[in-house]
This record gives C-alpha cells, sequence and structure tokens, in this order.
C-alpha cells in the first residue's frame, strides 16, 4: 500500500478538517467552504485508493486499533465489497453537495439572516464535513458501538443545519428530526445491549452465534430502528418534513442515512443473522411493497418540488427494502445496487430544485413551467435524475433493478403464491415512478414560460458540474455494472450462501 | 480483413456508430447549425447501413451466430455477457432500420431547418436509432431490453420535442374538439409504453427464474428443459406468455394499449416517420417474430399445451387492432392522425400474421414470411407517407387534410410518390403492400381461421377506402380553389422519392421476393432450428393461391369505387349521406371519439390519478402525520399536566398514594402467589 492507514486517513481528515474550520472559519470566509471540499476529495482519495487495491488482489482490507481495554474495544475499520462502494458513494455525494454549498449557502443565509454571516457560514461547513466522519465510519466500523457512535455522530449536524438553515418551520422540523432518529437509534440500541449481554462482544461478527429467542429480539430490535430512519409505512412521518425542510444543498446528504439502512441491514443482518431474519422475510416485503405503493401515491399528491423528492425517497428506499427482505442473493446484491443508485439519483434530484429555489425563489410547481428553455443543462439533468431513478437505461437504474427483481421473483417461486403476489406487485409499483418523476419534468420544465419567470438566468457552473459527474457515474454503472458487482459479488459470496 | 470485419466486427459497429454519432452531434457544432449536426448524425447512421449491407448476404446461406464479450457477473449463476445475434430476422431488420432511418435524417436536415433544440434533436435522433438497431441485434434479453427502453426514452422525448408548447404545434381539433400538447403527448407515450414494459419484464425476469439465461439461443435450444418447469405450476406459463407480450402490445401500439400512437405525431414529422416506420412500433413486432419460435417450439414440438396461448393471443389482438383503428381512419381529419390510425392497424396485420403462423403448423411459414414481408413493405410506404405529409404540412401550415386544396401541378413529386405509397397502403397490385397483405390473409386461411381472414379482408376494404379519401382531401379539393405552393426542396423529395420507388420495384418483383423469402425462412426454421416443419404441414392447396388474391381484390373494388365517387369525382357527397342517416352519424361519432377507448381511460386513470391526490394528502398522510407528530406530543403534554396536578403537596393524599399503592401491592402478590 502506498498510503499508510489509508482508511483511518479517510475518517480523521475530515474530522481535523471540521475542527480546523471551527477555528478559522470565520476569518477565511468562503474559503471554509473549499477547505471542506478539499478534505472530503482527500478522503475520497483514499478510498479510491483502497478501491483499486481490492480490484487487484480481492481481498479485504482490516485496520485496527486499541480504544478501550476496559470493555475489550477495538476501534476497526474493514473494507470490503460491500462496504467500500457504500462509503465511496456516500463520499461522492458528498463532494458534490460540499462543492455545490459553496455558492449555495451564502444564498440561504442570506435570505434567512439578511446579509453574508461567515460565523454562520464557516459553522455550516464545519457541521457538513461531520457527515461525511459519520457516514465513512458506518460503513467501516466492525463493532456495534462504534456504528452506534458514528450513527450519532450523524444526528449532531442534522440536527443543528436543520435548526440553524432549514425552511419553513424550521425549529420544529428539527426537534422532529431529532426525535425521531432518536427512536431509531435508541432502539438499534436495545438491539446492540441484548446482543452484548448473550455474547459479551460488540463485534459485528458475533452477532452470528445467537440463536432462539434472544437472535429473534436482537433481529427485531435491529431492524425496527433501521426502518424508523428508512422511514418505511408507518415510520416515514418525519420524512417529508425533514428532507423538505432541510437546506437543500444538505439534503441528499440526509438521504444517505436512510440509504445507509439497507447497507447496515445486509451487514449486521443478512450476513451475520439470516437464519432468524428469514423469519421476517415475508412480513417485511409486504411492509415494503405497501411503503412503494403509498409512497408513490403520497409523492404523486405533491406540488411542491423539495416535497416531491423527500416523499419519493420513502417509496425508493422501500424498493431496496424489498429487495433485501427477499433473502435472496440477488435481491440483497440489487438492493444495495438500487440503494446507491437511488442516492445518485436522488441526490441530483434534490439539487435540482435547490438549483430551482436558488434561481427562481419559487418551490411550488403550479407557478413554474417552460423553464427548459432557461435553464437546459439543469432540465436535463433534472430528466437524467428522473431516469436513474425510474430505471431507464443506459443509467445505473435499470441494472439495479432487474437485477434485485431477480431476487424478489426468486424468494415468490421459492416460497409460495404469496411471493410471486408480492413480486408482481411490488414491480407494477415502479411504473408508478416514472409517473412521479416525469410528470414533474413537464409541470417544471415544459410549457410555455410565465411571465414572472422570463428573466431567470442559468445556474452557476459550480452548482451543475458535481452533478454532472454524478451523472456520469450512474451512466458508468449502467454500461458496466460489473464496476460495481464485482464488489458486491466477492463480499457476498464470501458470506455464507443464502 | 474484409471477411473479419463482415463476421465479427460489422453488427457491433452497426449498432454503437449512431451511439458515437449521437454523443458528437450533441457537442461539435453550434445550437443553430443544423447542416453540421444533422450530417454527423447522418453518416454515423449511414456507416451503420453499410454496415448492414455487409451483413446481408449471410441470409442466403441461414445459419445463426452469437458474437458476445463478457459482460455482467452475478453471484451464483452464469454471468451475462452482451452479444449480438445474428440470423435472417436480425439481419433483415438491421437493414430496413438503418436504410430508412438514413434516408429520414437525411431528411430532416433540410425540414428542421430553423428550428429549435438542434441539438437536443440530432442526438436524440441518433440515439433513437441506436437503440432500434441494438435491440434489434442484441442476443439476450438484458441487452435487448436496454435498446427498448432506449427507444421508448428517445420517442418521449422527441414526440415532446416541441416542448414549449406553441399553439402552432397543437393537435386534434378542428374546434370545438380539444387540442392535445406536445408535451403530454410525449408523456403519454411514454406512461403507456413503460406500463408494457414493467410486464414484459417481470415475464422476462420469470423466464429467467426457470431457465436460468437470458440468451435467446439458449432459450431456444432448451425449451424443453425449462417449459417442462414451468408446465408443472399450472398457469405460469400463461401468465408468463401475458406479461411478456405487455411489451410488444404497448410498444407496437395494439389494443388495449394504442392509445398512445395517435398523439404521437406531435413531433415533428421524421421523428414520426422514424416512430412509425423504422424505430420503435416495429420493435414489438420484432420481439414477437423472436420470440416465436421459443413458444413454437414449446408447443408444436415439445407439447406444452400453454404455450400455445402466446399465438391466439397476439393474433386476436392484432386482428382487432387492424379493423378498430381501421375504422378510425376513416375519419379522421389531421392528415397525421389517418397515418397513425393506419400504422397501428397495418401492425395489426403484421401481429395477426405471426399469431396464425403459430396457430397452425401449415400456416408457419406464410405467416410468418407474411409478417415480416408486411413488416418490410409497411416500413417503406409508411415512411415515404410520413415524409410526404411532412412536406404537405410544411408548405400548407394545415394539419388538416380538408384545408389543403393543393394541386399536383405544383407539388409533382410529392403527387406521385404520395400515390404510390398510399396505392401501396391500400394493397393495389403491382405495389408492395399488395403482395405482403395477400401473403397475410393467405395465412390466415392455411391456419383455418376463417374468422380472422373475413376481419382481415374487410380491414384491407376499409384501408384502402381511407387512403383514397386521404388523397382525395388533399390533391382533389372539392372548392377548386387550389393554392398555389412552390418548394419542393430536393433533399426532402428525393428520401420519399427513393423510398416509394421502392414500394413500387419491390411490388413488381413482389413474387420473386415471396418465393426468396420462404427459401430463406424455410431453411432457417428446418435447418438452422430443426424444427421439422416440411413433415408436418401439408401444402397449401392451388384454391387458395386463387381465392385470396382475388377476394381482396374485390374488396378494393368494393371499397374503392365508393371512396373515389365521393373524394376525388365528387360525384355524391359524403356527408350528405352520413347527415341523412342517424345510424351512420352515430357511428360517426363514435369512430371520431376512437370507439372511446381514449376517453375511457381518461375518465378511470388520469381523473382518478388527480382525484387521488387530495385523498393521499389530506385524508391519509395528514391525519397520520397529524396523530404522530401533533397528537403523540399532546398525549405527553396531556400526561405530564396530569400528573403535575397529582402532586399536590398535601400529607393525607400523600398518604392516600401510599395506601393505593400498598393494597394494590399486596393484591399483585396474592395473584401471583
Amino acid at each position: 500500500m502506498l498510503v499508510p492507514n489509508p482508511l483511518l486517513q479517510s475518517i480523521l481528515i475530515p474530522l481535523i478538517a471540521a475542527i480546523v474550520i471551527a477555528i478559522i472559519g470565520k476569518r477565511v470566509k468562503e474559503v471554509a467552504g473549499w477547505i471542506s471540499c478539499a478534505s472530503i476529495v482527500y478522503s475520497t482519495i483514499m478510498l479510491i485508493l483502497v478501491v483499486v487495491k481490492i480490484w487487484i488482489d480481492q481481498n479485504p482490507i482490516y485496520e485496527e486499533y486499541a480504544w478501550s481495554e476496559l470493555a475489550k474495544l477495538k476501534f476497526g475499520l474493514l473494507a470490503d465489497g460491500l462496504s467500500l462502494p457504500v462509503a465511496l458513494i456516500a463520499n461522492l455525494i458528498c463532494t458534490a453537495c460540499a462543492a455545490y454549498s459553496i455558492p449555495y449557502m451564502r444564498h440561504r443565509i442570506e435570505s434567512i439572516y439578511g446579509g453574508d454571516d461567515w460565523g454562520l457560514y464557516r459553522l455550516y461547513f464545519a457541521l457538513y464535513t461531520l457527515f461525511v466522519v459519520g457516514f465513512i465510519g458506518i460503513s467501516l466500523s466492525t463493532n456495534l458501538v462504534e456504528l452506534y457512535l458514528f450513527i450519532e455522530l450523524v444526528l449532531i449536524p442534522s440536527y443543528f443545519l436543520l435548526d440553524l438553515f432549514g425552511y419553513s418551520d424550521r425549529h420544529r422540523v428539527a426537534i422532529m428530526c431529532f426525535i425521531w432518529s432518536h427512536i431509531g437509534a435508541a432502539l438499534f440500541l436495545i438491539g446492540v445491549v441484548l446482543a452484548y449481554v448473550k455474547t459479551g462482544s460488540f463485534e459485528v461478527s458475533t452477532l452470528s452465534s445467537l440463536t432462539g429467542t434472544y437472535a429473534f429480539l436482537v433481529c427485531f430490535f435491529i431492524l425496527i430502528g433501521w426502518l424508523v430512519k428508512t422511514a418505511v409505512f408507518g415510520f416515514h412521518v418525519w420524512a417529508p418534513w425533514v428532507y423538505a425542510e432541510f437546506p437543500t444543498c444538505a439534503a441528499p446528504v440526509v438521504a444517505i442515512t436512510a440509504g445507509l439502512g439497507s447497507y447496515v441491514m445486509v451487514r449486521l443482518l443478512i450476513q451475520h443473522m439470516i437464519e432468524t431474519f428469514r423469519i421476517f422475510s415475508i412480513p417485511l416485503m409486504v411492509w415494503a411493497v405497501i411503503t412503494m405503493i403509498y409512497g408513490a401515491f403520497l409523492t404523486l399528491a405533491q406540488d411542491d418540488v423539495k416535497r416531491l423528492c423527500a416523499c419519493s425517497s420513502i417509496s425508493q428506499n422501500a424498493y431496496s427494502l424489498l429487495g433485501i427482505a427477499s433473502c435472496a442473493t440477488l435481491g440483497v446484491a440489487g438492493g444495495i445496487f438500487y440503494s446507491i443508485n437511488h442516492l445518485i439519483g436522488k441526490c441530483i434530484l434534490f439539487s435540482v430544485a435547490g438549483i430551482l429555489v436558488h434561481q427562481t425563489g419559487l418551490r411550488d410547481m403550479r407557478r413554474m413551467g417552460g423553464l427548459a428553455s432557461r435553464m437546459p443543462l439543469t432540465a436535463a439533468l433534472f430528466v437524467i435524475g428522473a431516469m436513474t431513478l425510474s430505471a431507464i437505461p443506459p443509467l445505473s437504474g435499470f441494472q439495479a433493478e432487474w437485477i434485485m427483481f431477480v431476487g424478489i421473483f426468486r424468494q415468490g417461486f421459492h416460497g409460495s403464491t404469496t411471493g410471486l403476489v408480492i413480486a408482481l406487485i411490488g414491480i407494477f409499483a415502479t411504473f408508478l415512478t416514472l409517473i412521479y418523476t416525469f410528470w414533474p419534468v413537464k409541470r417544471i420544465f415544459f410549457g410555455p414560460l410565465p411571465n414572472e419567470l422570463r428573466n431567470i438566468g442559468r445556474a452557476p457552473y459550480i452548482m451543475t458540474i458535481p452533478l454532472l459527474i454524478l451523472a456520469i457515474i450512474s451512466l458508468m454503472l449502467g454500461i458496466y455494472p460489473d464496476i460495481l458487482m464485482r464488489f458486491l459479488n466477492s463480499a457476498i459470496s464470501a458470506s455464507q450462501s443464502y | 480483413m474484409l471477411e473479419a470485419l463482415r463476421m465479427f466486427y460489422a453488427p457491433w459497429i452497426c449498432w454503437i456508430s449512431p451511439f458515437i454519432g449521437s454523443i458528437l452531434s450533441l457537442f461539435i457544432g453550434g445550437e443553430e447549425d443544423v447542416k453540421l449536426k444533422g450530417t454527423i448524425a447522418s453518416i454515423f447512421t449511414g456507416v451503420s447501413w453499410i454496415m448492414a449491407l455487409l451483413m446481408l448476404p449471410d441470409i442466403f446461406k441461414p445459419r445463426l451466430r452469437d458474437i458476445w464479450v463478457g459482460w455482467i457477473t452475478l453471484p451464483y449463476g452464469e454471468p451475462v455477457k452482451a452479444g449480438v445475434l445474428l440470423d435472417p430476422l436480425s439481419i433483415i431488420l438491421a437493414n430496413i432500420v438503418s436504410f430508412i432511418s438514413l434516408l429520414v435524417l437525411i431528411y430532416s436536415i433540410k425540414y428542421m431547418e430553423g428550428e429549435y433544440g438542434q441539438a437536443r434533436y440530432w442526438c436524440l435522433m441518433s440515439l433513437f436509432v441506436g437503440g432500434m438497431l441494438l435491440l434489434v441485434l442484441a442476443d439476450n434479453f438484458i441487452l435487448f431490453f436496454i435498446g427498448w427502453k432506449i427507444v421508448g426514452f428517445c420517442s418521449y422525448a422527441l414526440i415532446g420535442h416541441y416542448y414549449r408548447d406553441e399553439k402552432k404545434y397543437w393537435i386534434g381539433g378542428p374546434p370545438p374538439h380539444p387540442f392535445e400538447k406536445p408535451s403530454t403527448c410525449g408523456l403519454k407515450a411514454l406512461i403507456v409504453t413503460t406500463f408494457g414494459d414493467v410486464a414484459m419484464l417481470a415475464g422476462i425476469l420469470i423466464i429467467y427464474l426457470y431457465a436460468g439465461t437470458f440468451n435467446f439461443q439458449t432459450l431456444f435450444s432448451t425449451t424443453n428443459i425449462w417449459m417442462a418447469k414451468m408446465a408443472a405450476n399450472p398457469g405460469i406459463i400463461t401468465l408468463t406468455t401475458i406479461l411478456l407480450l405487455g411489451g410488444p402490445i404497448a410498444k407496437s401500439a395494439q389494443f388495449p394499449l394504442h392509445v398512445w400512437l395517435p398523439e404521437a405525431m406531435a413531433g415533428p414529422a421524421p421523428v414520426s416517420a422514424l416512430i412509425h416506420a423504422a424505430t420503435m412500433v416495429k420493435a414489438g413486432v420484432y420481439i414477437v417474430a423472436r420470440l416465436f419460435p421459443i413458444f413454437f417450439n414449446g408447443y408444436w414440438v415439445n407439447g406444452f399445451s400453454e404455450a400455445f396461448n402466446f399465438f391466439p393471443i397476439i393474433a386476436v389482438l392484432g386482428a382487432l387492432t387492424a379493423f378498430i383503428t381501421a375504422t378510425d381512419a376513416m375519419v379522421s381529419l389531421e392528415l397525421k392522425k389517418i397515418l397513425a390510425y393506419s400504422t397501428m392497424s397495418q401492425i395489426g396485420y403484421m401481429m395477426l400474421a405471426l399469431g396464425a403462423a403459430g396457430m397452425s403448423i401449415n400456416a408457419t411459414i406464410t405467416g410468418y414470411v407474411g409478417g415480416l414481408y408486411h413488416l418490410l413493405s409497411h416500413a417503406l410506404f409508411k415512411a415515404a407517407l410520413f415524409l410526404c405529409a411532412g412536406l404537405v404540412i410544411h408548405v400548407t401550415g394545415s394539419i388538416y387534410i380538408h384545408e389543403k386544396g393543393l394541386s399536383r401541378k405544383y407539388l409533382p413529386m410529392t403527387w406521385i410518390f404520395m400515390w404510390f405509397s398510399a396505392l401501396s397502403l391500400a394493397g393495389v397490385p403491382p405495389f408492395s403492400g399488395f403482395w405482403s397483405k395477400d401473403e397475410i390473409l393467405t395465412a390466415c386461411i392455411n391456419a383455418g381461421q376463417y374468422g380472422l381472414f373475413l376481419a382481415a379482408l374487410l380491414t384491407a376494404g376499409i384501408t384502402c377506402f381511407y387512403s383514397i379519401r386521404m388523397m382525395g382531401y388533399i390533391f382533389y379539393s372539392r372548392s377548386g380553389e387550389v393554392e398555389e405552393v412552390h418548394g419542393e426542396p430536393k433533399l426532402m423529395w428525393i428520401p420519399f422519392g427513393i423510398l416509394s420507388s421502392l414500394t413500387l420495384i419491390l411490388g413488381l418483383m413482389g413474387y420473386w421476393l415471396e418465393g426468396v423469402l420462404h427459401d430463406i425462412f424455410n431453411e432457417y426454421f428446418t435447418n438452422v432450428l430443426r424444427i421439422p416443419l416440411t413433415a408436418l404441414a401439408h401444402t397449401s392447396t392451388s384454391l387458395t393461391q386463387l381465392i385470396v388474391p382475388s377476394s381482396s381484390i374485390i374488396m378494393l373494388l368494393i371499397s374503392g369505387v365508393p371512396a373515389y365517387t365521393f373524394y376525388i369525382s365528387h360525384k355524391a357527397d359524403s356527408w350528405k349521406i352520413v347527415n341523412a342517416n342517424t345510424t351512420l352519424r352515430v357511428l360517426h361519432k363514435i369512430l371520431w371519439n376512437r370507439w372511446y377507448i381514449d376517453k375511457f381511460y381518461r375518465m378511470t386513470f388520469v381523473r382518478g390519478l388527480h382525484l387521488s391526490r387530495p385523498i393521499v394528502q389530506r385524508y391519509v398522510e395528514d391525519s397520520i402525520d397529524f396523530s404522530l407528530n401533533i397528537g403523540v406530543p399532546k398525549l405527553f403534554a396531556a400526561m405530564y399536566n396530569g400528573l403535575r396536578r397529582i402532586q399536590t403537596g398535601v400529607a393525607s393524599i400523600n398518604i392516600l398514594y401510599i395506601l393505593i399503592f400498598l393494597t394494590s401491592m399486596v393484591i399483585v402478590i396474592l395473584a401471583v402467589i
């Protein structure tokens, strides 16, 4: 390895950057944003180095540091075919959003507080950089306490950014976000503690030694905890508020938390507790299908472009959940693939919504129209995002979708008619995605241009170019999905067969 | 060197080239530089055509070649390979697609002059061609489906090309009838076809679960294994068939998913020409023809009775669509809408032919060849008709046939070539349309499906009627006022001139061509696919060979003569006759409203969706939201307010609490013991 401890560096550098920004950020003004951006790019490069290494010799990389002798805790970081793609995509999205935030936050602070306030500006970037630390931590950590710590770390910036820079009713929504996330985390913690009581260790790998009722309880609590975070039907009420009222430049980043939900389920429950998890398979699939359909209709009911993106996340995360709940190899691999695809697509859509707010000051789609002639690149990006979500090739959505649905159908045929019916309803629910993504395209970008929008200008390139890069990544994954599938295969084949 | 190119690289270059053209035409040249962008797109499509021509000799020595590279690895299971499949079917289709697309692209260099969105237009047109060539040449379902979806997306974007919805691009009407805007039409096409695509993907995945492969060739050769597994669960084959056919039915605009195509002409005329003739609706026919041997093998060779359902479904739906949409075309006043209805009707014929081919082993070759032959002749005359229509609309500025009043004096080339194509559409000998329709009618007779034969024959008559009506309105205006227009740019009339001349030339060689196609596919079925056809089939009797052409010519006369008197010689007035008769008036209304199918969908699905929006938001989401985000906190507030009231600090009340607590403890303990 060319660089020592690349995984630790990928976490520590953003953490140090966050502290540096907090200290000197006020003086350097807009440079604070660039520091944050650079630190995230650095940690992305570290991860890419690891990707290259794993691509060549196929062995996972594991780093271990002493942490607490008392509880026999070790601070482990594991990069294998499963955690690495997730961490890398999360990082890439964070990079794109950091660059995007640089102009956007000036606009946002000006519209809330009136005029530039560099103190708040640096606070935004200091907190924002903590997200990256949290996400890489969640993906790479090897023991449950470490995982819990990083989950809670993500909660801090979510709360403060929402409270300080959110949209209408932001204080109430910030508390809502805090409480719901905390409920999820607390349920997860109950599962963790139960597991510790039985096994005497917090290591993820010891989960597989659990059996019987105990395993059932641990699985149940961890699952429910993460279902709250992925906003399945019933627990979804926070999602439209939080995603929609979050400062747009960081909304895709918050959506990553839900995306990581599918990863954590696979890492903990599928890889180590598959026998217990199977009990939940059918109920969970039904729940996922209900969420998919309800989420789709909810999305269709929205007129606010940000709430539209927010509600579609509910439905989209349920796709991955359906794939994972099928417990079939391809369903799980496809579920992770789909969740990565959704993160990319949703980041593009959210950011375009942000561009619309930035340029026009509007959120209500009923007052928009014909904007494609004023901002063609933005329109193209929105269409690309819509294509990614509604699985239109050559973007990655289609590849993820078919791989995932092979698994879901397999569950149907090995199981019962119920499974087949679920699979069929599930695949027909994807049809709704197309309607709720392409109808807004027409409402926002097509048709005659309203008079009050005649003088709208093109979006700044710093906001659109990062999105274009994400679109290219999606295109690459769509044309040659093996870039990702090779990693997922190695990770999933390495664990036990299911 | 040339041999290696021909053998291995030609099919790959053939479908990749338009994709490269698409990217280049997006970035090279200024936004208004139609010549440069158009030339780039045309050159890359031209390369595809040359490659397709290089593959052509292969159809005379039929064999099946599959050239693949590794693509997607899956955990546990055979990796999915990306490959091209070369057999007579894919080679013929690749030639038709690339040749017609090339002419359409050349035509649109002139047509698109001065329009907005050049970069978008050329990029998407090339992508459209590339997607279609990909789906035609792909050797497996996944690669095929990628091409299939790209084609669907491009049609959406191109139908909505005039996304600003200026009034001059609206279709529908004339007032008081409602208009449609291009952006809505595009969305409608996307939504309806995607519904079919989703069903098809489900069908593909079910087949994959049983067969473990997406490869067409492997699926065919292992039919006996995987279909046996499927047949073990009754209903699964039928379910899969219906799901699988959802795709072609939506894409090829067959009943009941045909509603999108009449609106699909909202885009520029070359786009309509591509959609109707080369790159969109033909995809459905292609995949049915591609799946045909698999299901044929399943039923006729291996005897899985459920596999038979594939054939009657497409035959009946095809015949139904052919009839319904042909009647719609009789009353329509929009030029491009008449052509759109006729496309659905003609595609219905192709489906009918393929269905009939599978319903009886006597009709297999005739039906299969009939379907493909009709695909070829329809591609030629329909592309020509749309390009003519584009020119006619361009010069008159009206989308309606009754406002044209053109004269052959001013547009001689358009007049002659449009007549050629219209006669070919009507199925008048010696144009190629006659031969291919004849083949389809023969197939129906051979299959013993006399009902379908009658429907097809009746439709042939209607087709002749509306073709003449359309020409009469445009060039033989009753009022006698002939608009003096000039301008038949060479770049516009030469492409459709080539296409119309070809339909005549192929028609003159019709009998011979039919024989050649018969030989090719006979060879293909018996020696390549090794289906023992000849041993099972009877040759068609000479009586059939006589009945079919004579009955179709009689039908042409029965419908052609009234059409001529109404619209060309004006000896009688069709409006007077319709208005005088109540039944005809009602019939006219039903036909004008497209049998109310479109209205029904609009009322149920579109209105339903709009009605659901407030219900979902206000009554469902808001109540859940209120109860959890406001109700639960309120409950807590109520609880602590209640608790606060208990904390009175009065000693006697506190003692009472202690007493209540102790007694309840005692009761609990006693109960437990």
